[in-house]
């Protein structure tokens, strides 16, 4: 295609300099670049429009010619270069083709510990529906780990086979110093914190500590331990809390179900069971038996009504409010996520990188 | 504890239609937790989860009674059959065998109840029983002994035989004590034991121990092969006593198990008369004695008061009166309603063999799980969410770090609280200063520890795999207060890696940035701080917030208690305005000896002139040292020129204060 050569009126600010360098870059994107020596001729030969503009540098102010003149440079520069790779047969694209299908260099990063994900998601899951987080002594009085929680002197649980005793003396009133087995120790420091008066909604999450060790226990492990008091609070809503957790935490369409069970702590107590995401409840897998869960459900913790003795030692009136909690264990609750198939609960402590690194 | 029943043997006591997963579903919704059913010889066994607080459901007849009531309620025809044992009275007495004579303490035992059993001929074990004990994983020995075990399992309560000859021998009197320290027996599988103090046994006239009561018999009264005559008793030790001797013997039987859990004292005597009928089937004994029975401490269980109004507190919905009362009798309690317009009642007396229903609660409990938990609303609370948080909560903040820490390459890790001693003793506090187990497991967790770094620094040395390794935890270390006081858990952030100095640096340097915490100094410790080999202060505002040093190990190691950086760190910065002017960069080397501290030269270039706003030590190779320095004047512009007085000066402040060599000419 010929192009008729255009004479460039001359210019008297440097913003018109500018418009006319754009111009001039945009006439030269669209020539054909067919003819190497022709393009040369009208863009940078001695008549060319490079020069036609250069020569117009004489109408801009004084102070702003050094500017001027460098603008034009490089545009001189730059059609320079271009005219240069099209002489050698190349364009700029193909110089700097990239490989897209080279495998990415990834950053180093780390991992926050499945425990670390487990207590921020179930923290979050409560604090959606108000709950408040708490964290209570790990070496605590009997008084808060069994006395107040209903436990008699002589139950098992109170037994050194079950729990670690701290080498200190006897408190006068609060009873030995232990390890708390559970986070249930937070209900009757949550009831005093909150100065006996309800409403209450606690999550406490937190270490405990039992004395055993196997395949599915650590002597350390963690729990939360949920705490609702309120006038008319009732079983019902405890199905609820439970349901709307399942679903949040296990995904949509998991269900709970609550059957009997016995705690000293509550009354009546239950038994907390999530309905298996592989079965959905059935048992049943195609037309086997379902082989992730016993029976359609997996257990996962304990819940019930507070017990009137507990209302009491957090001061709380038996007869004008109601309340439930639940406790389980946070590596139970998370190991039993879909697919995530740790059959060892040791190795969440082990400090083993080839198992942390995986999360 | 769990126990095993064999579906046909519940059919002898329960009448029905449910098939074996029908059981299963609805006992486990409503009642005991059915957790499998296996297939054992030629039946379906139920492998059934029985809480502590019912051992009135240990035993074949108390789950056939809970199943009747349970599948009722669905609509399943069952109904629990009446109890097919011998009448008391129609024991035909042949010849009278004289009786021991039992001196009983009440305080320590609630019933004696025995027969003499006379003749009995030794035989096998018949198939059908067999097969039942062989179902409930039980030993098969012969009948003489096999039929204890047998009715125990059916009716609830232990019962154990007696060499009635070798107990006469013996002196014929039952003395039911207290042990005192040292005392020595065998029981009847040969093992030696000497008694702590405490424990009830059973004494002759001579103070010899006969039996250890509701654990196990011992070798010098229990039958063997040459046993003829029987003595047959089921006692009732106080369940507390019997967990103490049981536990601290290890001594772990059935009848232990049972006891220690409060079995009622009237199975004693159906379980007593079901025993003798089989000893007269399969042994063909001849009865010895009359039924002796001491039965004086024998309470009825209180009455609970119970309004309707609770129930329906409970359980959020109304149920009818009528349904409420056939729940609770057909549970075998007894019913009075007392009516009071909107204080309505019940007074419900339980059975004997339901000692755990005690409170309102206990009864509201009974109406909704027989009702069906399953048929209960599911709803969310309507009540008002509580507004008073703990003053101090720092979970945002520990979050924040673990995520950031994590982003940027640090794996954080959960270690144990509990140490061991060795690893108590390279700490900075004595061992006295740490709490310690009075019954630890395991020798590695004996101590609470005051430190984390240890327990990081053995994680690096336990993956030798990772060329460099940094890891952080966010955990509790355990602070002694004294007497009377629990100890102060303080919340510390460990970082520990095996990377340079420098780079741990950088990192723990990136984590204050992100709390806009800037105007910090790491200030050189001058006295050494276990497990420190070298250490230096974190100070922000003139206040140390934690310590950053290189450990034994020679990993370079941080700890920050939580509570410190909380008081310090920032949720949002306070903005500069942008500059209008710019500032002018330039490097300058220097040559340092190798004792040089360069932070000290950074803080004496930064102190030369106000213009100088930042030095950074940029790269080092071998003993040269680039630093990057920026001049910048915010109200005007520096010329070149501005800034050659100042270069001058630092050249000339660093060599001089230094013995530093300028790379080049200024």
């Amino acid at each position: 295609m010929k192009t008729k050569k255009t004479k460039v009126k001359a210019t008297r600010s440097l913003y018109d300099l500018k418009s006319a360098i754009t111009e001039l870059k945009q006439k030269f994107d669209a020539e054909s670049k067919t003819d190497i020596e022709n393009l040369q001729n009208r863009y940078l030969g001695k008549k060319g429009l490079i020069n036609d503009l250069m020569k117009g540098l004489k109408d801009v102010p004084k102070e702003m010619r050094p500017v001027a003149g460098q603008l034009l440079n490089e545009l001189k520069a730059n059609l320079e270069h271009q005219l240069t790779l099209l002489g050698n047969g190349a364009t700029e694209e193909t110089a700097d083709k990239i490989d897209l299908t080279i495998p990415g260099l990834k950053p180093k990063v780390g991992h926050m510990h499945p425990i670390s994900q487990a207590m921020e998601e179930i923290t979050h899951i409560f604090e959606k529906i108000g709950f408040t987080r708490v964290r209570y002594p790990e070496v605590d009085w009997d008084y808060y780990v069994f006395e107040s929680l209903n436990m008699p002197p002589n139950h098992p649980a109170r037994d050194e086979w079950e729990t670690f005793f701290v080498d200190v003396p006897k408190h006068k009133q609060m009873g030995k110093m232990v390890l708390t087995t559970h986070t249930t120790n937070g209900q009757v420091r949550e009831m005093e914190r909150l100065k006996s008066k309800p409403p209450i909604r606690m999550i406490n999450i937190g270490r405990c500590y039992r004395r055993q060790q196997d395949v599915t226990h650590t002597q350390m492990f963690h729990q939360f331990d949920g705490l609702v008091i309120d006038r008319g609070i009732h079983i019902q809503h405890l199905k609820g809390t439970l349901d709307y957790f399942a679903e949040q935490f296990y995904g949509p369409g998991t269900k709970s179900r609550i059957r009997p069970f016995h705690f000293k702590f509550t009354e009546p107590s239950f038994e907390v069971d999530f309905s298996c995401h592989i079965c959905h409840g059935t048992g049943k897998k195609g037309r086997g038996k379902c082989k992730f869960c016993k029976s359609g459900w997996h257990e996962v913790g304990g819940a019930g009504m507070v017990h009137p003795n507990v209302l009491k030692a957090g001061g709380i009136d038996p007869d004008e409010y109601t309340g439930f909690a639940f406790g389980w264990g946070v590596e139970r609750t998370y190991t039993l996520k879909e697919g995530l198939n740790i059959d060892d609960i040791r190795l969440i402590y082990s400090g083993d990188l080839k198992f942390l690194e995986q999360f | 504890m769990n126990i095993l029943i064999p579906h046909r043997w519940l059919l002898e006591h329960l009448e029905t239609d449910a098939t074996p997963e029908e059981i299963q579903k609805y006992l486990s919704l409503s009642g005991p937790s059915i957790e499998r059913i296996y297939q054992t010889e030629g039946d379906s066994v139920y492998d059934i989860e029985i809480t502590t607080n019912r051992v009135d459901s240990m035993n074949v007849r108390g789950i056939a009674r809970e199943s009747a009531v349970i599948l009722n309620q669905t609509k399943i025809k069952a109904n629990l059959k009446p109890l097919n044992i011998i009448d008391k009275n129609s024991l035909q007495l042949t010849k009278e065998l004289p009786m021991p004579k039992v001196f009983n303490n009440p305080e320590l035992n609630k019933r004696t109840i025995f027969i003499i059993l006379k003749n009995i001929k030794r035989a096998a074990t018949p198939k059908w029983m067999a097969k039942r004990l062989i179902q409930t994983e039980m030993n098969v020995h012969d009948s003489a002994i096999d039929i204890t075990n047998y009715v125990t399992h059916e009716i609830g309560h232990p019962i154990h035989a007696f060499d009635y000859d070798k107990l006469m021998n013996t002196g014929g009197e039952i003395h039911i004590v207290e042990a005192k320290k040292g005392e020595k027996f065998t029981t009847l599988d040969g093992e030696n034991f000497a008694t702590v103090g405490g424990e009830v046994v059973f004494k002759n006239g001579e103070g010899q121990i006969i039996d250890l009561p509701s654990i196990k018999g011992t070798a010098n009264t229990s039958i063997d092969e040459s046993t003829q005559n029987v003595l047959l008793l089921a006692e009732s030790i106080k369940a507390e006593r019997v967990r103490f001797a049981s536990m601290t013997h290890a001594i772990r039987t059935t009848a232990a198990q049972l006891m220690e859990k409060n079995v009622d004292p009237h199975l004693a005597e159906p379980t007593l008369l079901k025993a003798i009928e089989l000893y007269q089937d399969l042994c063909k004994a001849e009865i010895g004695s009359k039924i002796y029975d001491d039965f004086s401490a024998k309470a009825k269980s209180n009455p609970v008061k119970i309004k309707l109004k609770k129930i329906n507190d409970y359980l959020g919905l109304e149920i009818d009166t009528q349904k409420i009362i056939k729940i609770l009798t057909d549970l075998k309690c007894e019913v009075e309603l007392q009516e009071q317009g909107r204080t309505t009642g019940l007074v419900v007396t339980p059975p004997t063999f339901r000692p755990d229903l005690t409170i309102p609660a206990d009864i509201v409990e009974e109406i909704a799980r027989i009702y069906g938990y399953h048929n209960l609303p599911s709803l969310l609370m309507d009540t008002p969410i509580p507004t008073i948080y703990p003053k101090v909560a720092s979970f945002q903040l520990e979050n924040k770090i673990k995520h950031f820490l994590s982003n940027i390459g640090w794996q954080e890790v959960y270690t144990y609280s509990l140490i061991s001693e060795k690893i108590a003793l390279e700490s900075d506090c004595a061992i006295n200063q740490h709490l310690k187990l009075q019954n630890p497991l395991t020798d590695d967790k004996v101590y609470l520890r005051r430190s984390l770094l240890a327990s990081l620094e053995e994680i690096i040395s336990n993956n030798p795999q990772q060329k460099t390794l940094s890891i952080f935890e966010i955990a509790n270390i355990y602070l002694p207060r004294g007497d009377n006081k629990l100890p102060d858990e303080k919340l510390i952030l460990n970082l520990v890696s095996s990377a340079d100095y420098r780079t741990t640096r950088g990192a723990l340097e990136l984590l204050l940035d992100q709390f806009f915490i800037s105007n910090y100094k790491i200030v050189d410790n001058k006295k050494t701080i276990k497990p420190f080999s070298q250490s230096a202060e974190i100070i922000v505002n003139n206040v140390t917030i934690g310590t950053i040093g290189i450990l034994k190990s020679g990993c370079v190691g941080i700890e920050i208690p939580i509570i410190k950086l909380l008081k310090v760190a920032k949720t949002h910065p306070t903005y500069q305005p942008i500059p209008k002017t710019m500032p002018i960069i330039e490097d300058l080397t220097f040559t340092l000896s190798k004792e040089t501290a360069v932070g000290k030269i950074i803080t004496t270039i930064k102190n030369i002139d106000e213009l100088i706003t930042g030095v950074q030590l940029d790269c080092v190779y071998k003993h040269n040292h680039t630093f990057t320095i920026k001049y910048h004047n915010l109200k005007a512009n520096l010329s070149v020129a501005d800034i050659e007085p100042l270069r001058k000066t630092i050249v000339k402040e660093v060599e001089k204060k230094y013995g530093a060599k300028l790379v080049g000419e200024v």
